[in-house]
């Protein structure tokens, strides 16, 4: 039953190429783009965890996405 | 209004959002794949082979529909000069191009069981290259023109061409004799396709702009955190 089901009648071949073919290019897709959102988020926290504590402190306080990721950051602490 | 569009305020929803489809998405993916593979029924003509339906028409319908959402953003950047704007199409034109790869290829495949050839230089087929040629261009500009007023120029003139391509698109198949099947779906609210077939390709069509959503999202918070970044070091 299972190999009926993957022969399709005989369009099998081409039923399963095209579904792998999206699959494969939208998992590739995904994966870099979460890794490329993780690369500049941990660069960013780098750069304010660097910055002295009132300083990390005025910005915070000034902007709400360095607020979020330090609040991000704590919450992993 | 644009106001409400300002990256800072956006952030907090974007992160909850995200967070959201990713737990929830291999429930879209599986609903889809099971309509699509499992319970829709083969078609009278093409048998199974019509399954390739399922992934092929929403990857064309979302690659048409970003590059008309691009062109809208791409004139009013050029006249209102709202750089998000610019930052939105940045964000959008790499999912349009997969979509456009992904019609093009899944309809390639479709193409060698229903009409036994791989690909024929057909005008629908051919505007479909193009418009994929459209989105590369569309990126490589927005990645390497630093000029602002250059890029937007191009961008703007590259949209103006996309428009007129995608209503070649459209009606590449009532203007001239082609391989590829007239639309069973019209704009007017013509159907023809059984709601056995319909309900699977709205189903798969939903999962493919959940991934969109997922991906310009995730896409766009990296130009946030970018930008944020860009600031601290000049500070």
């Amino acid at each position: 039953m299972i190999l009926e089901f993957l022969k399709m009648n005989g369009y099998g071949i081409y039923i399963w190429l095209s579904y792998g073919f999206v699959f494969l290019s939208c998992s590739i897709v995904y994966f870099k783009v979460l890794r490329t959102l993780k690369k500049y988020e941990n660069a960013y926290k780098n750069e304010l965890m660097k910055l002295d504590a009132k300083d990390r402190d005025k910005i915070a306080k000034n902007s709400k996405v360095a607020r979020y990721v330090l609040s991000s950051l704590k919450e992993t602490v | 209004m644009f106001k409400f569009f300002s990256p800072s305020k956006l952030f907090k929803i974007i992160d909850w959002i995200i967070n959201s489809i990713q737990s929830t998405f291999f429930l879209f993916l599986i609903t889809g794949l099971t309509f699509a593979l499992v319970i829709s029924p083969p078609d009278y003509l093409q048998s199974e082979s019509v399954r390739i339906m399922y992934v092929h028409v929403p990857a064309a319908w979302l690659s048409l529909s970003i590059f008309s959402v691009m062109t809208i953003l791409s004139l009013l950047n050029y006249i209102f000069k709202i750089k998000n704007f610019k930052i939105f199409n940045k964000c959008l034109a790499p999912i349009g191009l997969l979509f456009s790869a992904t019609a093009v290829i899944t309809g390639s495949i479709w193409g060698k069981p229903t009409w036994g050839a791989w690909w024929v230089w057909d005008a629908r087929l051919t505007s479909m290259i193009f418009l994929m040629l459209l989105y590369l261009i569309f990126i490589i500009t927005l990645k390497f023109i630093k000029k602002d007023n250059l890029a937007l120029m191009i961008i703007s003139i590259l949209s103006l061409i996309g428009v007129v391509n995608l209503f070649i698109i459209k009606y590449s198949v009532e203007w001239w004799n082609t391989l590829h099947q007239p639309a069973s779906i019209t704009l007017k609210g013509d159907i023809s396709v059984h709601s056995s077939m319909l309900i699977p390709l709205f189903i798969m069509l939903i999962v493919f702009i959940v991934y969109s959503a997922l991906i310009f999202l995730m896409k766009y918070k990296t130009e946030i955190i970018k930008m944020k970044k860009k600031n601290l070091n000049r500070l």
